[in-house]
């Protein structure tokens, strides 16, 4: 049985399906380029939104990391198969359970000539920490201070052990700024015109408008692939696959399946899915009402068809998550196999739980979710769960998310994590432990292991520890773990690059034919 | 946007000091709507959630939400938050962005030229097209042109812009490619949000044109006019257009405040950096001071509008200058 939603969506899909077809595929090959066409080494990408401030330590948001990244460099990174990778730092050690050492690059100019240091790195993660700063950058929120050991040494100092400190310094509270520069310039001309050490230079930003930075010829990683880096603000995906098409961006990002979908067939231009770590699970509240029966939090893992969901909603651009570790984060046991999918069970465990006649319930979901929640509902419906879908704007629904009413998004919602430092703590960090902001399960057990990993120093520890969880997660159902979104990109022939695990949009390692 | 009134016609005294003094009434009144638009908009902003939850992550802890809202002066009371909103907008400073952490004055005046420009375009084009469209079409009413040039223009009325719009790009810039699909800064640039945007106007410029004409020719005047053997190209335009010209430049200059501030949609399909795209943008990251602004900025535009449209009846109506 198809669930309900699937024709609406279609039919909702609709409108988007015929512009292509009033478009003839065929005809725009070999077409001339309208005006603004790249063909120089420049490279025109196009993402939802700009920046909402070029000070690094100002922002908390992808978009605007995505254009930082380029301009900055952090201590560490993640290269193209998601390996933590060293960066301005070259390698680092815990020395003991509250600091951890890095061994810093030398030779390193930033593009005012200025020089990086260990000075620089002390006096950006301090700048993070400043309550001046009123950075909303929260990861590093075990760092108490930096200490300079030598020119090009460091040691960071924690409360607590944080075993994952040298993946958080990989975006966001690891760009390291010039301070000869602000203390120059101030704050306000730093937003204006950023200087980073980063494989691009900046060159102008007009907000909604474009933003152009050039190539840094001196970087230690050699000169980038392009000559010039622009990045253009399209929040509409029609349009900017439309400017895709008219040659007038080329590369577009952050792209649903229903948009990409509506570019297959185009020539000239290609999609590419590439795996992403941004992780789909419905939360259930097992504190109150039936979910807190575990049969019922089991049948709605067996009802809810989590391969039909990917396929038919998200047009197979997503991979199940077993236990809500996303495949490629530090702590993902693949022997964790997902819940077989089947309506009988489901319907068998509800009347265990003396539901045999089913149950009513909420789905909570963010606007921009709204195809899947309908979707799920359409399961849950085939297993006799019949969960009424409650939208809310995302503003509403992030602040319901972390308020301290922890029942203020009802019985079941979606919800979506990144986990961009690509470890499995980052899933789990607020939604597990009892005590924790988002978590509605008590469970000692799950509050052990979440210690075990969050404070252990072995590696080793941390996994088995990891898998034990996941193992809890699977019998226990808390959560009905969904999916890992594809990263969805489509570009003009004249582009090569493969993006990062992350999902950051570090175009260093770009290509452009001329 | 578009509930405002039709204002009655001017009563003014003496012709020049009647006139400064009815300026300086409106303008008294103009500050007065402003205030409250600015007490409704600080409210309002404020009900809608919490600019804190905003900016920071998920999985930040209470204790930096409570910091960051210390920093902001979002933990004061919001009488004392309202005081040193009113504080600032009498030295005329709205305050920093939240999110672009850049004074709101200098983001809003930095879209006012693509906002003016997209608004103003969009007018012209409306005009050029509205009223030879509503004159033919009152000419010859309940003819075969009348109907096809209303049954045109109520189409463009009932079509939602932003599929005008993405039709319109992929005819004239992904299979033609003669002009650009987004972006700022040319004259190409230009063409197709501002027909996407007219498309609305010219319907309701046009419709009502032809009515209030339409009502005008039937009148006694246009009759001796008639009679006194001049052509029907002077009928109408010369007795009939100017009398009915009142409401269409009242429902203008409303229309020219809607595009100002209504082009949001329009200004989403094009990628346009105007006021409309900021303002949605504001309201989803709860921006407080963005918000404020922006509403004021549509709230004085507003006012503007209405006061020319009210001054420009002194010009078109010969009894409003009479009464003077």
């Amino acid at each position: 049985m198809t669930p309900p939603s699937m024709s609406r969506r279609r039919a909702l899909r609709l409108g988007g399906l015929a512009l292509p077809v009033i478009a003839a595929p065929t005809a725009l090959t070999g077409c001339g380029t309208a005006a603004g066409a790249g063909g120089d080494g420049t490279l025109r990408v196009a993402q939802p939104t700009d920046p909402t401030t070029l000070d690094p330590h100002k922002q908390g948001d992808m978009a605007s990391m995505n254009v930082l990244i380029n301009i900055f460099d952090t201590l560490t990174t993640r290269d193209v198969s998601g390996r933590l990778a060293a960066r301005l730092a070259t390698s680092w050690e815990s020395r003991s359970r509250t600091v951890w050492r890095f061994r810093l690059r030398s030779g390193v100019r930033f593009h005012n000539g200025e020089e990086f240091d260990a000075d620089a790195v002390k006096f950006s993660i301090e700048r993070v920490l400043d309550p001046k700063t009123r950075s909303p950058i929260v990861e590093l929120r075990y760092v108490t201070s930096v200490r300079v050991v030598d020119r090009y040494t460091v040691d960071v100092h924690t409360t607590l052990h944080d075993p994952i400190l040298p993946a958080k310094l990989s975006l966001f509270g690891g760009v390291i700024v010039p301070p000869k520069y602000l203390a120059d310039v101030g704050d306000a001309a730093f937003a204006k015109r950023p200087v980073g050490t980063g494989p691009f230079v900046f060159q102008s930003f007009r907000r909604d408008r474009e933003l152009r930075l050039r190539a840094n010829r001196r970087h230690f990683h050699g000169s980038p692939g392009a000559d010039r880096l622009v990045f253009r603000a399209l929040p509409n995906p029609a349009s900017a696959l439309a400017a895709l098409q008219s040659d007038e961006v080329d590369l577009v990002t952050g792209l649903t399946p229903d948009a990409a979908r509506q570019l297959s067939g185009y020539a000239g231009v290609e999609l590419e899915s590439h795996r992403g770590v941004r992780t789909a699970y419905l939360n259930l509240d097992t504190t109150s009402g039936p979910l807190r029966d575990r049969r019922v939090r089991q049948a709605l893992n067996h009802a809810i068809d989590v391969p039909l969901l990917i396929k038919a909603v998200l047009d197979g651009k997503a991979s199940e998550v077993p236990a809500m570790l996303p495949r490629g984060v530090v702590g993902f046991d693949a022997s964790v196999e997902p819940f077989r999918r089947s309506v009988r069970t489901a319907r068998r465990l509800l009347a265990e739980a003396g539901h045999a006649h089913g149950l009513t319930t909420t789905l909570t979901a963010s606007n921009d979710d709204a195809q899947v929640a309908e979707a799920i509902s359409g399961l849950l419906d085939r297993a006799g769960i019949r969960a009424r879908v409650d939208l809310l704007d995302p503003g509403t629904f992030s602040a319901r998310l972390t308020s301290d009413n922890r029942h203020a998004l009802g019985p079941i919602y979606l919800a979506a994590s990144t986990a961009w430092t690509l470890d499995g703590a980052s899933m789990v960090q607020s939604n597990v432990r009892h005590d924790r902001r988002q978590s509605r399960w008590a469970s000692k057990e799950a509050d052990r292991l979440i210690d075990a990993e969050e404070l252990s120093m072995d590696p080793e520890d941390r996994q088995r520890a990891f898998t034990a969880l996941q193992r809890l997660i699977k019998r226990e159902a808390p959560f009905v773990p969904l999916y890992q979104q594809d990263i969805i990109l489509a570009r003009t022939t004249r582009v090569r690059w493969t993006p990062v695990v992350n999902g950051s949009l570090a175009m260093e390692s770009a290509e452009v034919r001329a | 946007m578009t509930a405002a009134s039709v204002q009655p016609p001017v009563t003014v005294g003496k012709p020049k000091s009647g006139l400064l003094r009815h300026v300086l009434v409106r303008l008294a009144t103009a500050v007065g709507v402003l205030f409250a638009a600015a007490t409704l908009a600080f409210l309002l902003v404020r009900l809608s959630g919490d600019p804190v939850k905003q900016l920071l992550p998920p999985d930040a802890t209470a204790a930096q939400e409570a910091t960051l809202r210390s920093q902001l002066g979002l933990d004061q009371p919001l009488i004392a938050q309202y005081g040193d909103f009113l504080w600032g907008l009498l030295r005329f400073d709205l305050g920093d962005s939240l999110v672009y952490h850049e004074p709101v004055g200098q983001v809003i005046a930095d879209r006012v030229p693509a906002t003016l420009e997209l608004a103003a375009g969009a007018l012209v084009l409306s005009l050029v097209i509205a009223i030879p469209a509503g004159i033919y079409a009152a000419t010859r009413r309940g003819r075969a042109g009348d109907t096809g040039v209303m049954t045109a223009v109520l189409l463009g009325q009932s079509t939602p812009p932003f599929w005008v719009g993405i039709l319109l790009v992929l005819l004239f810039s992904v299979r033609l490619k003669v002009l650009p699909a987004s972006g700022y800064g040319t004259f190409a640039h230009l063409v197709l949000p501002a027909v996407t945007l007219s498309v609305y106007s010219i319907a309701v410029i046009a419709r009502l044109l032809r009515s209030s004409l339409i009502d005008v020719l039937g009148s006694d005047h246009i009759r001796t006019a008639k009679a006194k053997g001049l052509g029907p190209a002077k009928v109408v335009l010369a007795h009939g257009l100017r009398n009915a010209s009142l409401p269409t430049v009242t429902v203008i200059g409303l229309e020219f405040g809607g595009l100002l501030g209504g082009a949001i949609l329009t200004e989403q399909v094009f990628s346009w950096p105007g006021i409309g795209r900021l303002t949605v943008e504001a309201i989803s990251h709860r921006d407080f001071p963005l918000v404020q602004a922006a509403v004021l900025f549509f709230a004085a535009a507003f006012v503007i509008v209405n006061l020319l449209v009210d001054l420009s009846y002194s010009l078109l109506d010969p009894r409003v200058r009479a009464q003077s």
